[in-house]
C-alpha cells in the first residue's frame, strides 16, 4: 500500500470510478493504481462496464413518457376521488401550472354539479391550510411584524379592504399570512398558532356571485371549518378543533371583519 | 411551494424511474406497471412529506420496496420460477435494436444476485450516492460497497471470460 496510514481500500477504487471519492484521495489511489497494474486493469474494466450500463439504458430515460405515468393523468384520476389531498394539489397546480392538470381542473362541468360557492370556498380554504400549515419553513409570506404590509397587499389584490383578524382572546397569536391563489382569483389567508401549536387559518375570498350565507360547517377529512359569504365576500375559518369552539372563533372573525369594511 | 414543488420533482423522476424498472424487470410493460405502481404509491404519500428534499431517493426506495414484495409474492408462488433466473436481457426485444450490442452485458447483469444488480444499478445508472443507495435499499453503507465490489467484479468476470451462458459456472 502506498500510503500505510490510509491504505487503499476496494471502496476507495469504486469512490473514483463513481466519482464519489474524496478530493485528498484522488491522487493516493491515482498513485496506487500507477503501482499495481494488475488493479488499474481491473478498475478500466469495471469504469467501462459502468459507461457501457450507463449507455445501454440511457434510450430508455429518452423516450416519451407514456400516457398513463403522465403526473396529470394520475392527479386526474385522484381528484376525481374528492379527497382533500387532491384538491390540494390541483389548487398548488392550478397555481403554478405544472402540466395539463390546471386546465383541466378549469374546465367547466367537471366540479361537482350542484356544487354551492360556500363549497367552492371551503374547498380552497381548505386546500390552502393543507398545503401552508404543513410548510414549516415558509408557512407565511409576511410574518407577524407585516401585518400592515400583508393588510395593504392582500387588500388590493382583492381590492377589498380586510385586515388580519385578532384572535389573542381565543388564545391564538397572528403568525403572517399570505396571498393564495383559487379559481376564482386572489384569496387573503392568515394564519394563527394556538395551544398545543393548533394551526388555525383564516380564509378571505371576494366571490363573483354576490349573496349572503349564515356561518355552516364544513368538513374535510380530518380538518374542520366553517364558512359564510358576507356582501359576496366569503369567509372561512379552517383548523383542527372541536367544531364548537371553531364556530365561536368564526362567529368572532365574523364581527371583527365586518366592522372593518 | 411544497406540493407544487414535491410534484415537478417527481414529474422529473418519471424517466429514470422508467429507466431502473426497466433494467430490473424483463418485460417493458411490467416495468411500466412498477412505475406506475411507485407513482400512484407516493402520491398516497405525499402529504407525509415535509419538502421538496431528496424526493429522487424517496421515490426509488418506494420502488425498491414495491419490487421486493413482488419478488416476494412471485418466489411464493409455487409454480413460479425464480424470478433472478426469469428477467432475461431487455435486449432481447427485436424493437431494442440500438441495445443490441449491449445484449451480453446485460444478460450477464441479469445472472446477478438480485442485491448485487439493484446495487449498479442505482449507483453506475441513476447516479445515486453510495448514501442514497443505502438510504433506498434500507442497508448500511458498507453493504453496499461490498455488494457493489462483488457485483462489479462478477459481471466483469463473465463479460471477459464469456461465462455469461451457465450462471452457475465457478471462476476460480
Amino acid at each position: 500500500m502506498s500510503d500505510p496510514v490510509h491504505p487503499i481500500a476496494e471502496e476507495d477504487l469504486h469512490a473514483g470510478i463513481d466519482g464519489q471519492l474524496a478530493a485528498d484521495r484522488q491522487p493516493i489511489v491515482s498513485r496506487y493504481l500507477q503501482d499495481h497494474p494488475d488493479i488499474a486493469r481491473k478498475v478500466a474494466a469495471w469504469r467501462e462496464q459502468r459507461d457501457a450500463l450507463r449507455a445501454a439504458f440511457a434510450a430508455i430515460a429518452a423516450e416519451p413518457i407514456p400516457s398513463r405515468l403522465l403526473m396529470d393523468r394520475l392527479l386526474q384520476h385522484r381528484i376525481t376521488r374528492r379527497s382533500v389531498i387532491w384538491r390540494m394539489a390541483a389548487s398548488a397546480l392550478l397555481a403554478f401550472g405544472l402540466g395539463g392538470a390546471a386546465g383541466w381542473f378549469l374546465r367547466p362541468g367537471v366540479q361537482p354539479p350542484g356544487t354551492a360557492a360556500i363549497t367552492l370556498l371551503a374547498q380552497q380554504a381548505v386546500s390552502n391550510h393543507v398545503v401552508y400549515t404543513a410548510d414549516r419553513r415558509r408557512p407565511t409570506e409576511l410574518g407577524a411584524q407585516q401585518r400592515d404590509d400583508l393588510a395593504r397587499w392582500v387588500s388590493n389584490r382583492l381590492n377589498h379592504q380586510v385586515v388580519p383578524p385578532d384572535l389573542s382572546a381565543d388564545g391564538f397569536s397572528y403568525m403572517g399570512g399570505r396571498l393564495a391563489a383559487t379559481p376564482d382569483g386572489p384569496a387573503g389567508l392568515f394564519m394563527y398558532d394556538g395551544p398545543q401549536s393548533v394551526r388555525l387559518t383564516v380564509f378571505v375570498l371576494p366571490l363573483k356571485t354576490a349573496g349572503e350565507k349564515p356561518i355552516q360547517r364544513v368538513d374535510f377529512a380530518d380538518v374542520d371549518g366553517c364558512a359564510w359569504i358576507d356582501k359576496g365576500i366569503g369567509y372561512a375559518v379552517v383548523g383542527k378543533l372541536p367544531p364548537s369552539e371553531l364556530r365561536r372563533i368564526a362567529e368572532g372573525v365574523r364581527q371583527q371583519l365586518s366592522r372593518t369594511t | 411551494m411544497t406540493i407544487s414543488g414535491v410534484l415537478t420533482r417527481i414529474e422529473d423522476c418519471i424517466p429514470a424511474l422508467r429507466r431502473y424498472a426497466a433494467a430490473l424487470l424483463r418485460n417493458r410493460e411490467d416495468a411500466d406497471d412498477l412505475v406506475h405502481d411507485c407513482l400512484v404509491r407516493a402520491l398516497d404519500k405525499l402529504h407525509t412529506r415535509r419538502d421538496d428534499a431528496d424526493v429522487r431517493a424517496w421515490l426509488f426506495a418506494i420502488m425498491h420496496n414495491l419490487f421486493i414484495s413482488q419478488l416476494r409474492r412471485s418466489k411464493a408462488r409455487p409454480s413460479g420460477e425464480p424470478l433472478a433466473e426469469t428477467h432475461e436481457s431487455i435486449g432481447t426485444r427485436p424493437e431494442q435494436e440500438s441495445s443490441l450490442q449491449w445484449r451480453d452485458l446485460i444478460r450477464a447483469l441479469n445472472q446477478l444476485p438480485v442485491e448485487q444488480r439493484t446495487v449498479i444499478l442505482l449507483v453506475s445508472v441513476e447516479d445515486l450516492s453510495y448514501a442514497e443507495t443505502a438510504q433506498v435499499l434500507g442497508i448500511p453503507i458498507g453493504t453496499v460497497m461490498s455488494r457493489l465490489a462483488r457485483g462489479r467484479e462478477r459481471l466483469r468476470q463473465m463479460t471477459e471470460e464469456g461465462a455469461i451462458r451457465p450462471a452457475l459456472r465457478r471462476v476460480k
